[in-house]
């Protein structure tokens, strides 16, 4: 008899463009030269057009043929909504309508999807976070009360900064690396901040939407919503946190694999079983109690099979970068300059380091889909060349 | 099964891939039980072979000869008399109880097809090089291209040594697809042991289509940047023109020629170069590349190139844009973890890569014919 929580990551990363060796210290205007806007507003625009919009207006739809009784939650990145203010005003707007209903909830997370929870010091994650924060207050005028780090990244250290910050609620996988034998179809409490709620990804019934969806050799394809409600009210627990990519519908799965058929229909068929209801992040935290604690002194993710920061930080040469980054920042911080500082945040984006790793068969072929690049390595040039170049405007002063 | 395999060159004498291939070809046909005639034209001292089921036997009086394309005026002169006589003596003498002949590239294509005819025995003709590749798509020769495409016609398979090939044999020889098997090379690992210098190597012969005129334009533009030495190896007919560009570019004093090299000599320098750098116009395979990568250099190959089809851990680079050529080469010697990782990387794939894979694969093609 579990509450269903749907949650949606809206994300689009500030891709790069190609920066050799020998623009290093060249004199240009660096938001324009370091990211790639043609093919962003292409790979974007194919997003609006493919997701966003189609799938805002199929759930608004449902939230009213519903009476309002299915429910959903979205994280908007800084930069999507950066995105939006730039390209699409109308996905904004439609977005704004979705809250307007009531029956959507809004998460807060780092403005720029950045690994800074990682960084030895947390005042840029706290400053990102506040950022997000106020982006979230002034373009809907939503108090965010529930937190979700970039990709779910999550460990006690920004549990507890995250509960210091004032949320009640923070979302993270629910991998057995950290529930042993317990399900993540409960509530639970960090061990180390009382006040806090950890909602958990049931990444099983998640994947089965986000990953398995067209994937013709899977024994349960096709996957039809009337089967997926049974499985969702044949589980035990409090609740069943689904949470993926907003892209799943219409830009992962093709409108021709039939998910928007599947989107149409879930809320009925969820709703046919008497004791199954959705909930947003927000009323999940105000209506569910702990039943249990739990502890991650190392840094857990939702992405990859290591369910860890591994994506990101997995070799040698990510590692590189993101040192280069926190050095950066080191020197950065006391000079106020504004465009050096937007500049580095953009750098920060975690799919920078994303495009870099050198990971095995079968998530490699998940990080080859979202790349720009041929092959990590050529990530890695690119991406440690505009670095590099970033270190000697910063060295140098102003831009 | 018994296969009469026709060559050209065969260790101690080889100049190139082919070479390579059809020695480590034939041990290890032989050690998988395929009884093998390996024919050769005599040289001036005796080839020794230990193995069971291998020989080789010698054929017709010739002296070395490069066995890449030659210049112009030496197709009236000894080369091209001497490869005619050789593939008359072959078609002439070989007799005997075969169930397959297999020759390599148009320099033993016409032997093929008339042992083909003589004997009633399918025939297999294993692609290393065509002359479009030879000639750098510049001019390529018409006598060439009709033999090579005569005898892939007359073939029951063409074995290409990479998918690259199988699309020019496709494209500009008009053989059917199915008739086509991709069989890789391998590599013998040349092992580390040396400390590495800052040195970019190029190695191969100095011919229009190894491109070595780019990899010193892209030198040029390093040294702009970098520090580093240059090395480039191996001889051949554009050496002086390439020793003029260096001056006229004006780094000279960065870049060294070393002529013709032995193995240990190769080897050697594969030990101590950072990064291996293989800007051909048009590499059917390029087994240096790997060469290189089993002794620790990180490695920039041409995208036109067979070689990056199983050398997954390495840059790629139109061999014309010496700029990004350039801006790869920095980014090995400058960013420490990026060379580790693709070395490191590189090596892990090269373990798959061996000459016994690349003998089972000829043999499966064997089966489908005899």
């Amino acid at each position: 008899m579990p509450a269903i929580c749907m949650y949606f990551e809206v994300h689009q990363p500030f891709r790069l463009n190609r920066f050799s060796v020998f623009n290093i210290g060249e004199n240009f205007n660096p938001f324009e030269v370091y990211f790639n806007h043609k093919l962003n507003k292409v790979l974007f625009e194919r997003a609006v057009r493919k997701c966003y919009l189609p799938t805002n207006k199929l759930i608004l739809e449902l939230i009213e043929d519903t009476d309002r009784n299915f429910k959903v939650s979205f994280s908007l990145t800084g930069t999507f909504m950066e995105y939006c203010d730039a390209l699409a005003q109308e996905v904004m707007r439609s977005f704004q309508d979705l809250v307007e209903t009531g029956c959507v909830s809004l998460i807060c997370e780092t403005y720029y999807h950045s690994l800074s929870s990682l960084f030895e010091d947390l005042s840029e994650f706290k400053e990102q976070v506040e950022m997000h924060r106020n982006a979230i207050r002034s373009r809907f005028g939503y108090e965010p009360k529930v937190f979700r780090n970039t990709e779910a990244i999550y460990d006690n250290r920004i549990a507890k900064e995250i509960e210091r910050m004032g949320f009640k609620g923070i979302i993270t996988e629910g991998t057995e690396k950290i529930l042993g034998w317990r399900s993540p179809n409960y509530i639970y409490r960090p061990v180390n901040a009382p006040n806090l709620k950890v909602l958990l990804r049931n990444h099983r019934l998640s994947d089965d939407i986000a990953f398995r969806f067209s994937a013709v050799g899977w024994e349960e394809y096709p996957l039809t919503a009337d089967k997926y409600a049974r499985w969702l009210s044949s589980c035990e627990g409090e609740i069943v946190n689904i949470f993926m990519d907003y892209e799943t519908f219409g830009e992962h799965n093709w409108p021709e694999s039939g998910i928007f058929d599947f989107l149409y229909h879930l809320p009925r068929e969820v709703l046919k079983y008497p004791n199954n209801y959705f909930v947003t992040v927000d009323e999940a935290v105000e209506r569910f109690s702990p039943v249990g604690e739990i502890d991650v002194p190392f840094a857990i993710s939702w992405a990859d099979n290591e369910r860890d920061v591994s994506p990101w930080l997995g070799n040698e040469m990510q590692i590189a970068c993101f040192n280069e980054l926190k050095e950066i920042g080191k020197m950065l911080k006391d000079k106020g300059d504004e465009d050096l500082l937007k500049l580095w945040r953009l750098l920060q984006t975690s799919d920078h380091l994303y495009y870099i790793s050198t990971k095995g068969f079968a998530d490699g072929e998940i990080h080859k889909y979202f790349s720009p690049y041929s092959n990590p390595y050529e990530g890695f040039i690119n991406y440690m060349n505009i670095l590099q170049d970033l270190r000697r405007k910063v060295e140098g002063g102003r831009l | 099964m018994k296969v009469a395999m026709i060559g050209w060159e065969y260790p101690p004498f080889k100049v190139g891939g082919l070479g390579t291939h059809c020695y480590w070809l034939t041990q290890h046909l032989a050690n998988l039980g395929v009884k093998v005639d390996f024919y050769v034209p005599k040289r001036s001292r005796a080839i020794n072979v230990k193995e069971k089921n291998l020989k080789v036997i010698e054929i017709g009086i010739t002296k070395v000869y490069p066995y890449d394309r030659v210049e112009e005026g030496a197709l009236e002169g000894d080369f091209f008399e001497s490869v005619n006589t050789y593939n008359e003596l072959c078609a002439e003498k070989i007799h005997g109880n075969y169930d397959l002949i297999h020759v390599h590239d148009w320099l033993t294509v016409k032997a093929g097809i008339n042992l083909k005819h003589k004997l009633g025995k399918p025939l297999i003709v294993t692609i290393h090089s065509t002359e479009f590749d030879r000639s750098g798509w510049l001019n390529p020769n018409e006598y060439f291209i009709n033999v090579e495409k005569e005898g892939m016609e007359r073939a029951d398979r063409v074995i290409a040594v990479s998918h690259y090939t199988k699309k020019v044999i496709v494209d500009n020889y008009g053989i059917p697809e199915d008739k086509i098997r991709v069989v890789h090379n391998a590599v013998n690992h040349v092992g580390e042991g040396k400390k590495k210098r800052k040195i970019v190597l190029f190695l191969g012969r100095l011919t229009i289509q190894k491109g070595a005129e780019f990899f010193l334009r892209a030198a040029k533009r390093v040294l702009e940047k970098e520090d580093c030495l240059f090395v480039v190896a191996g001889g051949g007919d554009m050496l002086p023109r390439l020793v003029d560009l260096s001056v006229e570019l004006g780094i000279a004093n960065r870049v060294m020629f070393t002529g013709p090299l032995t193995d240990e000599e190769v080897k050697h320098l594969y030990r101590i170069a950072s990064v291996y750098v293989m800007p051909s116009v048009s590499e059917p395979f390029g087994i240096t590349a790997l060469e290189a990568a089993s002794a620790g250099a990180a490695t920039i190959v041409s995208k036109n190139s067979g070689v990056k089809e199983i050398l997954k851990h390495c840059l790629t680079v139109d061999f014309w844009d010496t700029d990004e050529m350039a801006n790869k080469i920095i980014a090995l010697l400058r960013y420490d973890p990026l060379r580790r990782a693709i070395t490191r990387n590189a090596k892990r794939d090269l373990n798959f890569i061996t000459w016994e894979r690349t003998a089972q694969k000829t043999l499966e093609v064997y089966r489908e014919v005899v």
